[in-house]
């Protein structure tokens, strides 16, 4: 049964908008001219060009430069960052003139219309010289518009000069060598715009139908200083958004939790961690890189009823002697989720580490292994007091 | 109602598929009334733009050809028709895909997918999820390695969706299950062909399922229906009527999981399952055994992990009688009860039960029957009151199990729980009329209808 035409007609006009000026017609106005605003329209479809926004430029030689007008375009960094195949990332916000998102204590930030949520994604030969040869795959953005946030997936040109709006995503071998000095390759995805859901879909309450969010702009994941330079120096950038007005509610920095920073495991690996730190160093890295899918009130991942975010407080479902629901080849040949004191016989573990399609864990965005972050959430397994699960 | 001829066309010039009515000789935007977009055979770009700018209510109309998909095919609107030429004419191949995505992936109300194959798939083949009226029409789901453990898990694939029907269509060689309806309300599965998977069709924590005319040829195990433990919709009313369920004897080549467990050569089994009837069927050379009616101790034998606080439990489920769980507010699913198993007809099954199962089901069935036939019907007795190997005034019925009227079928219960491969207590095997089990009606009546809008 189909429905009438109505209104779909304007709608797919849009769609046929975007369809034609991605064949190659240029309404980008010249590239970006940082003297000038940003420029968002949440009225208009999106434009095909990442620099008619006009947020940032981007040099190999001196790396990006957000626009300065009116110090609307704030670049930012998370305490843990989801790994990406070991893209290097840069974001950063824009509000428009006059706005402000408001603070929420565990969930993202209400942000107002017109904002723009910008995470560049880069990759470069050497990661131990991650400047040199350093090249631009993506950005993602998330804007604001007034029925709510939409993801839109920019993939850079190969002269680097700009980036072109990809609904249909993009797919990259890219060879690199890690930062312990390993050669690895990568089957790098660019979501399509209907695969960033797999992510940011979350239902606002366990009954409501599910919306696109943002992850990573949350009150314990924005408590941490950033050297923004100038006169402005190193700061908390909660603070700094609060004192250009673009944050309001924010309780004093002191008092706002922090995720575990996971800056020294990046660093130093695993062996920075200190022992006392290891659970809160795993639990901020399954948090941030799992629970958009392991939550109760997410659409992905409800399944498994495995739940990793931040402050589940149920061992049980954290996984301690869980069997999987229906996790087929995400076993490995395994049993529990987690099997305390054995790292090497947990589920969890397995699908963090492995590289087998079928059972790898996340779903997107992972085709290797990223070492450093299986190499912790093994030391933590492997702390636990072991317990015999199968005798449970 | 007119189609939207201009806009369709124009959106195809714009994508650069230009049309060819050569492409489209079984079905074409001509046949339908709406929004509607016309996809040259193997043009992936056209394909996958079009999806990421999709217009709620939109027909995809593929040509004949096979797509080189590099991603999934991701739909996120309502309303989308997904439309090919034939499953022999148009062909999603993800032999090209190295992420770990499903085949063709949804959710959106009012979905159909007709007349075309998606194979090799890193994981599901389709999967259509959340989502309330959805259709699978003549469509194929395979892997072109034939019993390989890295096969996708599942083919057809709807979970947590209402109102779903899936006809005419094929399944096969999927490492887990080839048809698998999971946590769905208010389903028909009828007239399909499952082949060469482990599990051919599953009825998993599945609500109102008519299940009919559909063959399971070669799985390892033919047509199931289970709840698995914690999940809020509580299994009932599945009736799994009139199929054939034959040669279900396919080695277990699933890589892990519950799946793994399951005995080759097994035709049907209810597990933790109630309100189901088993009629019609014709079961032929399962060489394990025909239908096995179990709880779902097997797989999780804490009680606990089975309670399900009723605050949250999907649907209707306070007429089922199920048992309180040691937690308050909790009761639990893991019996099989109310079953009633009728008018099937057996043939030639259960003489070479696995040897090699995880579980040891067919060690003990062996012990137990040496080269005799395992009886048609085994129920595990988990739940009885009473249990005895030889006088039927000792066993009870407290679970409901009505067994009867089938052309060449036994029946024996055999005390599970206190079953071992190395301690065996003699199955109870009575003669027809089975008695006590020879009720022959669920306990509230029969299954109703699936009625689909």
């Amino acid at each position: 049964m189909r429905r009438p035409l109505g209104r779909r007609g304007a709608t797919l006009a849009g769609a046929l908008a975007v369809a034609l000026a991605g064949c190659g017609a240029d309404d980008a106005g010249g590239g970006v001219d940082l003297s000038q605003p940003v420029h968002v329209d949440v009225t208009a479809p999106p434009p095909t060009k990442l620099s008619a926004y006009n947020l940032f430029a981007w040099d190999p030689a001196t790396g990006y430069t957000f626009n300065p007008t009116d110090e609307r375009v704030v670049p930012y960094d998370l305490n843990a960052p989801l790994f990406s195949d070991y893209a290097l990332k840069q974001r950063a916000v824009y509000l428009p003139a006059g706005a402000a998102a408001t603070y929420q204590p565990e969930l993202v930030f209400d942000f107002p219309v017109g904002t723009v949520l910008l995470k560049n994604f880069a990759m470069a030969p050497d990661l131990r010289t991650p400047t040199v040869g350093m090249r631009l795959i993506e950005t993602r953005l998330l804007v604001r518009y007034p029925d709510g946030w939409q993801p839109l997936p920019y993939v850079w040109n190969a002269d680097q000069t700009d980036a072109e709006l990809a609904p249909a995503g993009d797919f990259q071998v890219i060879a690199f060598t890690d930062d312990a000095g390993q050669a690895r390759t990568a089957n790098y995805l660019v979501p399509q715009k209907n695969q960033c859901e797999t992510c940011h879909a979350r239902k606002p309450t366990p009954t409501a139908a599910p919306a696109i969010v943002p992850i990573g702009p949350k009150a314990r994941h924005l408590n941490r200083t950033y050297p923004f330079g100038g006169a402005v120096g190193t700061v908390n950038q909660l603070d700094r958004l609060a004192a250009l007005g673009m944050l309001t509610g924010a309780p004093a920095t002191a008092t706002v939790p922090a995720a575990y920073d996971l800056r020294a495991l990046e660093t130093g690996g695993v062996a920075a961690i200190p022992p006392a730190d290891l659970d809160a160093a795993a639990r901020s890295y399954l948090d941030i890189n799992c629970a958009h899918c392991h939550d109760p009130n997410a659409v992905q991942g409800i399944t498994s009823q495995l739940f990793l975010g931040h402050d589940n407080t149920d061992l049980f479902r954290l996984g301690y002697c869980k069997r999987p629901g229906s996790a087929g080849a995400g076993t490995g040949g395994f049993e529990f989720d987690i099997v305390p004191g054995s790292p090497d016989t947990s589920i969890l573990y397995f699908r963090l580490a492995t590289e087998t399609v079928g059972a790898m864990m996340p779903l997107l965005g992972r085709s290797v292994t990223h070492t450093k972050g299986a190499a912790l959430v093994h030391a933590w397994i492997a702390a636990m007091p072991p317990v015999d699960c199968a005798a449970m | 109602m007119t189609r939207t001829t201009l806009t369709a066309a124009t959106l195809v010039a714009a994508l650069a598929a230009c049309g060819d009515d050569n492409n489209f000789p079984t079905n074409s935007c001509a046949d339908v009334t709406g929004t509607c977009v016309q996809i040259d055979g193997g043009d992936v770009a056209g394909l996958q733009t079009t999806v990421n700018t999709l217009s709620p209510n939109t027909t995809i109309v593929l040509g004949k050809g096979t797509f080189a998909m590099t991603n999934s095919l991701t739909i996120r609107a309502a309303g989308v028709h997904l439309i090919g030429q034939g499953i022999d004419a148009t062909t999603l191949d993800y032999g090209p895909t190295a992420a770990q995505v499903n085949g063709v992936d949804v959710q959106g109300d009012d979905f159909l997918v007709q007349d075309l194959t998606v194979q090799d798939a890193p994981k599901d083949g389709i999967r259509v999820e959340a989502s309330d009226g959805v259709v699978f029409r003549r469509i194929r789901a395979t892997w072109t390695t034939p019993g390989d453990s890295t096969n996708g898990a599942y083919g057809i694939y709807p979970v947590k969706s209402q109102h779903v029907l899936v006809e005419d269509s094929r399944a096969e060689h999927a490492s887990d299950a080839g048809l698998y309806v999971g946590q769905c309300q208010h389903v028909i599965v009828r007239n399909n062909v499952v082949t060469g998977n482990v599990a051919g069709l599953e009825i998993e924590n599945t609500q109102y399922a008519d299940v009919y005319g559909n063959t399971a040829d070669d799985n390892t195990a033919g047509i199931v229906a289970f709840d698995l433990p914690g999940n809020p919709i509580v299994g009932r009313d599945v009736r799994l009527r009139d199929n054939i369920i034959k040669n279900n004897n396919h080695v277990n080549f699933a890589p892990g999981g519950t799946v793994a467990k399951i005995p080759s050569g097994t035709g049907t089994f209810a597990m933790a399952s109630r309100r189901v009837e088993i009629t019609g069927n014709t079961y032929q050379n399962n060489n394990t055994g025909d239908i096995a009616l179990i709880s779902g101790l097997v797989i999780e034998p804490d009680t606990t992990k089975w309670e399900l606080a009723t605050a949250t439990i999907a649907g209707t489920w306070d007429d089922l009688g199920l048992i309180p769980g040691a937690a308050p507010g909790t009761v639990t699913n893991y019996r099989s009860e109310d079953i009633v198993v009728a008018r099937n007809t057996h043939m030639g099954s259960g003489l070479h039960p696995d040897l090699a199962d995880p579980l040891q089901f067919g060690v003990l069935l062996i012990l137990i029957y040496a080269t005799n036939p395992v009886d048609s019907v085994l129920y595990d007795a988990v739940g009885e009151a009473m249990f005895s190997s030889t006088d039927p005034a000792m066993n009870s019925n407290t679970n409901h199990i009505c067994v009867g009227g089938n052309t060449g079928g036994t029946f024996a219960s055999m005390n599970l729980a206190e079953q071992s491969a190395s301690q065996q207590v003699p199955f109870f095997r009575p003669a027809a009329p089975f008695a006590p089990f020879d009720c022959t009606a669920l306990t509230g009546g029969p299954i109703a209808d699936v009625v689909l809008p």
